[in-house]
């Protein structure tokens, strides 16, 4: 086989990993939610496909395949049609650069593998924010093209939102940036090696609290989730920019939806939590003497942060109601934008002086 | 009046709880603790169902003595007590006796009725009855519409022990609250 060739295999093996593993994790998460949000309500969730209702993503997926696919008269069939895709390709292709386990490379037929990167490409972090931007189009073309009120004003308020609040995801992570000297998430994450106290959360010489808790904020506004779910606000917009879509398509923005969280959780455990670093150096399979099954620790590790900010954002749901649309815009640019300002100028200070005490 | 520094540790605490999200704190602590102490309200309905109260007034029913005979005696007494005009009752002399009446066609709106018990206090012979029933959804509205076979087949089900016939009621004479030797008389 051709060296393209090898590759090529290769990739698509990974790609189709990566794949599998966030459709199910999707799957996980359309379930988890409904029984975290019941429990948390005094409600029991969905209890009747299978066992306490585990089967119901399954019974939603094979629902939603046999619906019927609607398209409104009067809505423009090119965009209607692109707006799903164009929704769910960024939300899934962030996931190229997300390193999920040790920084290790392979050697298959003479060619370097990493085998827990897709792809380490030197502006991870850029990547996935370009993209990110991408994916408010999918949302913004949806409602625009579905001729309804409903889908048109929440797309509208949809771009507003994505735009104020990418700026204050995109202003939080400099801090980190800042810090590594890279913009790729493999060192990003290789940097934060060692005890829990060298994570950037917590690292030395500028703690990046307060970057945190605005990239946290942002990712739920930047994602629709409650509290900032404007763009679908169920209880004035009917579904928002994706009332008019029914089936496959509308599975598709749900899909969209679910994989930007887990994207963003992600991203966020790896630029603010270590990553699949563990809170302890090295591993513990390491010191058992299976330095080659380490990787599962450490994949495992990364699991658990992503899912605790997966959590979170349930979490968050069954707590907070929606709040206003004056609001949302104030809190953003008011709020988290000098904050992250700060934070970048206080990061850049931290970081001058730490390299001329040296 | 407040004094300043009372005030100024008021707005510094609020400040404080502002930033640290006191509040949202609070609200998911909340939701956290019924997380944890888990104990839903749902009652899983088709799976369980409630223990109904004892006067539960659920789907009417027409009832019959223990050798079989109906009860109803055709006075149309119902007809005039149902505020919905759910009933329809068409009396008739039992042939050849002409001092017995009886309900020769009987027939309940059951989509008009609102359960209110009226039809069941006014009959003098207690020969409707309000069964335990509720589960009567149905896709076609005209099954609700029920005559009177079906009502005495509701009644079969709904009431197997039969109340007695009265033994000094002559075959041919209604009489109207008779007190029965059988059933105890209340304590006054």
């Amino acid at each position: 086989m051709s060296e393209f060739g090898l590759r090529l295999a290769i990739s698509l093996t990974q790609i189709a990993a990566v794949m599998g593993i966030v459709v199910v994790t999707v799957l996980l998460l359309t379930l988890a939610e409904r029984k975290v949000l019941g429990w948390m309500q005094d409600r029991m969730g969905p209890m009747e496909v299978g066992p306490y209702g585990i089967l119901q993503p399954f019974a939603d997926a094979i629902k939603l395949f046999f619906k019927e696919d609607i398209i409104p008269a009067g809505a423009n069939k090119f965009l209607f049609t692109m707006a799903p895709i164009l929704c769910l390709i960024p939300a899934f292709i962030g996931f190229a650069v997300i390193p999920w386990g040790p920084n290790w490379t392979l050697e298959i037929g003479g060619i370097t593998v990493k085998p827990f990167v897709i792809s380490d490409i030197n502006i991870g972090i850029l990547y996935i924010l370009a993209f990110a931007s991408i994916g408010a189009y999918g949302i913004i073309l949806g409602g625009w093209a579905s001729n309804s009120k409903y889908s048109l004003l929440g797309g509208l308020r949809s771009a507003a939102q994505i735009i104020s609040y990418e700026l204050n995801v995109g202003l939080s992570i400099i801090g980190v940036v800042i810090l590594t000297g890279s913009l790729s998430l493999v060192q990003i994450t290789d940097a934060q090696a060692g005890w829990f106290w060298n994570w950037y959360l917590f690292a030395l010489p500028a703690p990046q609290i307060f970057a945190f808790v605005v990239y946290v904020i942002s990712s739920v506004a930047e994602t629709n989730r409650v509290p900032f779910d404007l763009p679908e606000a169920e209880s004035e917009l009917v579904a928002g920019f994706f009332t008019e879509y029914s089936g496959l398509r509308f599975a598709f923005f749900f899909l969209a939806e679910y994989a930007n969280m887990v994207l963003v959780s992600c991203v966020a455990a790896a630029l603010f939590l270590g990553g699949w670093q563990a809170p302890y150096p090295g591993t513990i399979l390491e010191l058992l003497g299976l330095p080659s099954l380490s990787w599962i620790e450490s994949t495992m590790w990364f699991a658990i942060k992503t899912y605790s900010f997966l959590f979170l954002f349930f979490w968050l749901r069954a707590t907070l109601p929606r709040l206003r649309y004056d609001q949302l815009m104030k809190f953003g640019w008011k709020v988290l934008l000098p904050i992250a300002l700060a934070n970048i100028v206080a990061t850049s200070i931290a970081v001058f002086v730490s390299q001329q005490m040296k | 009046m407040a004094s300043p520094t009372h005030s100024t540790r008021l707005r510094l605490s609020e400040w404080l709880k502002t930033i640290t999200f006191y509040e949202i704190l609070v609200g998911m602590k909340a939701t956290l603790s019924h997380l944890l102490n888990y104990q839903p309200v749902t009652l899983q309905y088709p799976h369980e169902k409630r223990t109904l109260p004892d006067n539960y007034r659920g789907m009417l029913a027409l009832l019959r003595y223990d050798d079989g005979t109906e009860k109803c005696v055709g006075c149309d007494l119902c007809e005039a007590a149902c505020p919905s005009r759910v009933i329809r009752v068409v009396s008739a002399e039992v042939p050849g006796e002409p001092t017995k009446r009886y309900s020769k066609e009987y027939y309940m709106d059951m989509t008009r009725c609102l359960f209110c018990g009226m039809c069941v206090d006014a009959c003098p012979v207690d020969a409707l009855g309000m069964t335990r029933e509720f589960e009567w959804a149905v896709y076609d509205k005209r099954q609700l519409h029920l005559n009177k076979q079906q009502l005495l087949a509701i009644g079969d089900r709904s009431f197997p022990i039969r109340e007695k016939r009265l033994e000094l009621q002559h075959p041919n004479v209604a009489f109207f609250n008779v007190p029965f030797k059988h059933v105890p008389p209340k304590p006054n």
